[in-house]
């Protein structure tokens, strides 16, 4: 018995002994002044290290996306690996548990070695998670991320609390190089209507868009259809899943004529108001309201969850919607490779009278979203030489192209372009998930626009390119409304103001707080307003306005307001 | 050695003689102790997060801001109050109905199962009821959401329920709140019925079995044996049960309510945990979610005494 004790005590002691152990220090990596590697090898060009296979390199990855992770047989994890040393961990978020997810890991203060997120990223730069990247930034270390960051530094920037602005994350979308092509607009919101509907009705025209004449199209392809592949037919479906509560928010704004500016309208002297207990809104939720009574609105709305969501429309019942073209993106891929296109959406732009449509604006750098470095990465400039290296032309074209002479071809003119095969395996999920890296892509820098030999910077947006891969519907489609592009289907975007958009302004904890009030009033009386019996209406958006009036709004207008301001004083300009 | 022993005078016993006597058992117990020490009580530092305007960026917690009774503040007045304790109301009532409809359906399958005489019978019905207890509650959460959806989405229960002429129209139950709060107490009745039925047929097989013979005698029918041998056989086990799941009243789940709310439901769907996730760990104000968590460790303590309390009063077994 006592042995036994004595063994056990022995144990527990190597355990503690063992547990308490300060972790071995690792070795002390060159720093970005070094100009000479540890190897001797000759001079870097960049200041940092060069990232080889001799010296392997893993990096924890988190990264908020609706992309999955690669396949392990990816080609592109092998050929980061045989090329540069660099073994990637994912741990992938999607968007409508980021929320949380980012909570835990701040009070946590243990943070993977590469953060990439969709605007909560101002969360991690206040809680002190990112590290400031000003110094790696300059024309001899990391000369593409300069590049990048070089002409939009003031925007870029942000004070952390310590009262000196600095840049944390390397934007994700939407920095352009050299000319915008494109033929989706993947930033743009709509009204969107399958084109099975505009197909039966003769191609009907889409200007001056009204909410009745676009639920009355609904209307009748329904009559004429109830079911859809022997399931009911679905009018108008709204999202409100969480995370995604604007798809029932933000509709009012660009009904009136305004761009999406979030929870407010800005007035033409740059004040903002909410617009939730505004007429415009009453009167679109009264319509919706109208429109559930005659049985076009799917009463399972408001009830389901954002993947739920996305499944009904991948069943190619769901007739419209209002939403955006990247939130639903999932949907409309799965829809494609069925070769189903008829049951894809394109977009309109209802308007009140009088108004002219805003949906879509200039495409909007996010400032706020992308890649910043952690405080606990152990490689700090190493993991900076990573996404600089990942941004050069060359890398590139590789996550975004695909690897010459395997996923594209280029012709005697220089000009990138794929077989019709090639084509068709970017459609399949599966094989998507072998040979690209979607995920991270989706969060890192890109150069988007075109490359300096004047190819897009994906094989959307070269305009050749664009319209081969088009199916046959799709050409007719576009051809019977004598249009080119998805992106005819849009507005045309005046120059933004200088201080949008405004959903992306800092708030802090109140004005969050208030924020967060709002939404969850919206969430409690907007979908019991529009399931309503019609008689019913105006009392329960009397209900609303008066549970508004109980919120201290006008913290959160202010804190807009002050952010609009500072915008327009400190914004534009670079370094 | 017999003799030696005896030949020394016999001295009182002192705490020391009994620490020695049982060093094994304590050495035993320390690391559990010290485990114990180390998950549950260092943790309690951290409530002073309650009393600060905590911020992550400053890491350490005392260096942080102090500002007194400010986030109890926060949390029971104005519009952030009002929902607070509308989601308390909300995480009582559907602990008690969940504990109460829980209860009358383990306690009456268990009673069932052991009428039952064909044992293969009784395997099966007990491993058909206790299996759902292995799903996770997310997976359950799932279940029960397709399970209340429309015929369409693979809602069986309208389904059913308009095929037997029932109702007309299907049903949207998540979109109703009065039905929420059962909706609770039944999944958990679904997932956990069988699994806690174990323990009570466990508990009636200790009952004497003379007592039933007895019974038989005096022309006891088989419904009152169940009503006066089998229940008060098992009450002492029914009533520590009872005195535990009091101090977890304040627990009411978090998955279901969290898959299943929305918003035309949230008035009644939404409980502490998910006010405390939403407006504390979300938005980064933890300071406000630990004044939230403090809140609950007081109520339930104050439950499991009161509980515990009266089991002693009406005589049955106390817990501490």
């Amino acid at each position: 018995m006592k042995k036994i004790v004595s063994l056990l005590l022995v144990m527990l002691l190597v355990l503690t002994a063992t547990a308490c152990q300060p972790a071995p220090k690792q070795g002390t990596q060159g720093t970005g002044i070094q100009t000479v590697s540890e190897t001797g090898e000759s001079k870097q060009t960049t200041g940092l290290p060069v990232l080889s296979p001799d010296d392997p390199t893993t990096f924890s990855v988190w990264i908020t996306t609706n992309f999955s992770a690669p396949a392990a047989d990816n080609k592109l994890t092998k050929l980061l690996k045989e090329k540069l040393g660099v073994t990637i961990n994912y741990e992938i978020i999607t968007p409508d548990t980021a929320d949380q997810k980012i909570g835990v890991m701040l009070a946590g203060g243990e943070y993977p070695d590469l953060i990439g997120t969709t605007d909560l990223n101002y969360r991690f730069i206040m809680g002190g998670a990112l590290i400031p990247l000003d110094d790696y930034l300059t024309e001899d270390k990391a000369n593409y991320l300069f590049e990048h960051v070089r002409p939009y530094w003031n925007r870029l920037a942000t004070d952390a609390g310590d009262g000196v602005k600095r840049i944390y994350i390397l934007p994700n979308y939407n920095r352009y190089y050299g000319e915008i092509t494109g033929g989706t607009h993947y930033g743009a919101s709509g009204f969107w209507i399958q084109k099975h509907v505009l197909q039966e009705l003769g191609y009907p025209s889409l200007d001056n868009m009204t909410l009745e004449r676009y639920f009355q199209m609904i209307e009748e392809y329904m009559k004429k259809y109830p079911t859809i592949d022997g399931q009911p037919t679905i009018g108008f479906e709204i999202l409100c899943a969480p995370g995604r509560e604007w798809g029932l928010t933000n509709p009012p704004q660009y009904l009136a004529g305004a761009p999406n500016n979030g929870g407010v309208i800005v007035d033409e002297n740059n004040v903002a108001t909410i617009f939730a207990d505004k007429d415009i809104a009453k009167r679109y939720y009264k319509f919706l309201n109208q429109m559930n009574a005659r049985g076009l609105v799917d009463r399972e709305s408001f009830t389901q969850t954002l993947d739920q969501y996305l499944a009904k429309l991948a069943t190619g019942r769901v007739l419209g919607m209002y939403d955006q073209r990247w939130s639903f993106g999932n949907a409309h891929d799965s829809l494609v490779s069925q070769g189903r296109d008829e049951r894809t959406w394109v977009s309109t732009m209802p308007v009140y009278e009088g108004k002219t449509p805003y949906y879509a604006d200039r495409d909007v750098m996010n400032i706020n979203q992308g890649f910043g470095v952690s405080v606990s990465c152990k490689y700090p400039d190493k993991a900076v030489a990573f996404l600089n290296t990942m941004l050069s032309e060359e890398w590139q074209k590789i996550l975004s192209w695909g690897i010459e002479g395997e996923d594209y071809h280029v012709d005697a003119n220089g000009r990138f372009y794929r077989t019709p095969e090639q084509r068709e395996q970017q459609k399949d999920l599966v094989w998507r998930s072998k040979n690209k890296l979607e995920a991270l892509m989706d969060q890192l820098p890109k150069h988007q626009g075109t490359f300096s030999d004047g190819n897009a910077f994906s094989p959307g947006d070269q305009p050749e390119e664009f319209f081969e891969t088009l199916s046959d519907y799709d050409k007719n489609f576009l051809n019977a409304y004598g249009k080119k592009t998805w992106r005819d289907f849009l507005n045309q975007p005046p120059e933004n103001p200088v201080y949008y958009p405004c959903w992306n302004i800092y708030l802090d904890e109140d004005a969050q707080t208030v924020s967060q009030q709002l939404t969850d009033l919206a969430l409690q009386y907007l979908p019991k307003a529009i399931l309503a019996d019609p008689s019913e209406f105006d009392a329960i958006w009397d209900e609303y306005v008066s549970a508004i009036r109980k919120v201290n709004v006008k913290v959160y207008e202010d804190a807009i307001n002050a952010g609009i301001q500072e915008r327009i004083r400190n914004w534009g300009g670079g370094r | 050695m017999a003799t030696k022993s005896l030949a020394q005078p016999k001295r009182k016993k002192t705490v020391w003689d009994t620490i020695i006597a049982q060093r094994e058992l304590i050495i035993m117990s320390v690391p559990l102790l010290l485990y114990k020490i180390l998950f549950s009580y260092v943790p309690v530092i951290g409530w002073t997060m309650a009393f600060q305007n905590y911020k992550p960026a400053v890491r350490s917690i005392w260096k942080q801001e102090w500002v007194g009774l400010a986030n109890f503040a926060k949390l029971f007045t104005g519009v952030n109050g009002e929902r607070f304790i509308k989601d308390v109301r909300n995480t009582l009532g559907q602990s008690f109905l969940t504990l109460l409809v829980g209860y009358l359906g383990s306690i009456s399958l268990a009673l069932l199962l052991n009428e039952v005489k064909n044992i293969k019978f009784k395997r099966i019905v007990q491993n058909i009821t206790y299996m759902p207890h292995f799903l996770s509650w997310i997976i359950v959460a799932g279940l029960v959401s397709t399970m209340l959806a429309v015929p369409t989405s693979g809602g069986i229960i309208n389904d059913v329920l308009i095929r037997l002429g029932i109702i007309k129209e299907s049903i949207m139950f998540l979109s109703y709140p009065e039905y929420f709060w059962w909706i609770v107490a039944f999944s958990h009745l679904w997932k956990e019925m069988g699994w806690n039925s174990i323990i009570y047929l466990a508990a009636m097989t200790s009952i004497d079995p003379t007592l039933y013979e007895a019974a038989i005698i005096d022309g006891a029918n088989r419904y009152q044996k169940m009503w006066h041998i089998t229940l008060p056989g098992i009450k002492p086990t029914i009533m520590v049960l009872l005195i535990m799941n009091i101090g977890q009243l304040l627990e009411a789940g978090f998955e279901i309510q969290y898959f299943l709310g929305n918003g035309l439901v949230v008035e009644r769907s939404e409980i502490i945990d998910i006010f405390v996730l939403k407006y504390g760990i979300q938005m980064g104000n933890y300071s406000l979610a630990t004044a939230a968590g403090i809140f609950k460790s007081v109520v339930s303590i104050i439950l499991i005494s009161v509980a515990n309390f009266i089991a002693g009063r009406i005589g049955e077994e106390k817990l501490i």
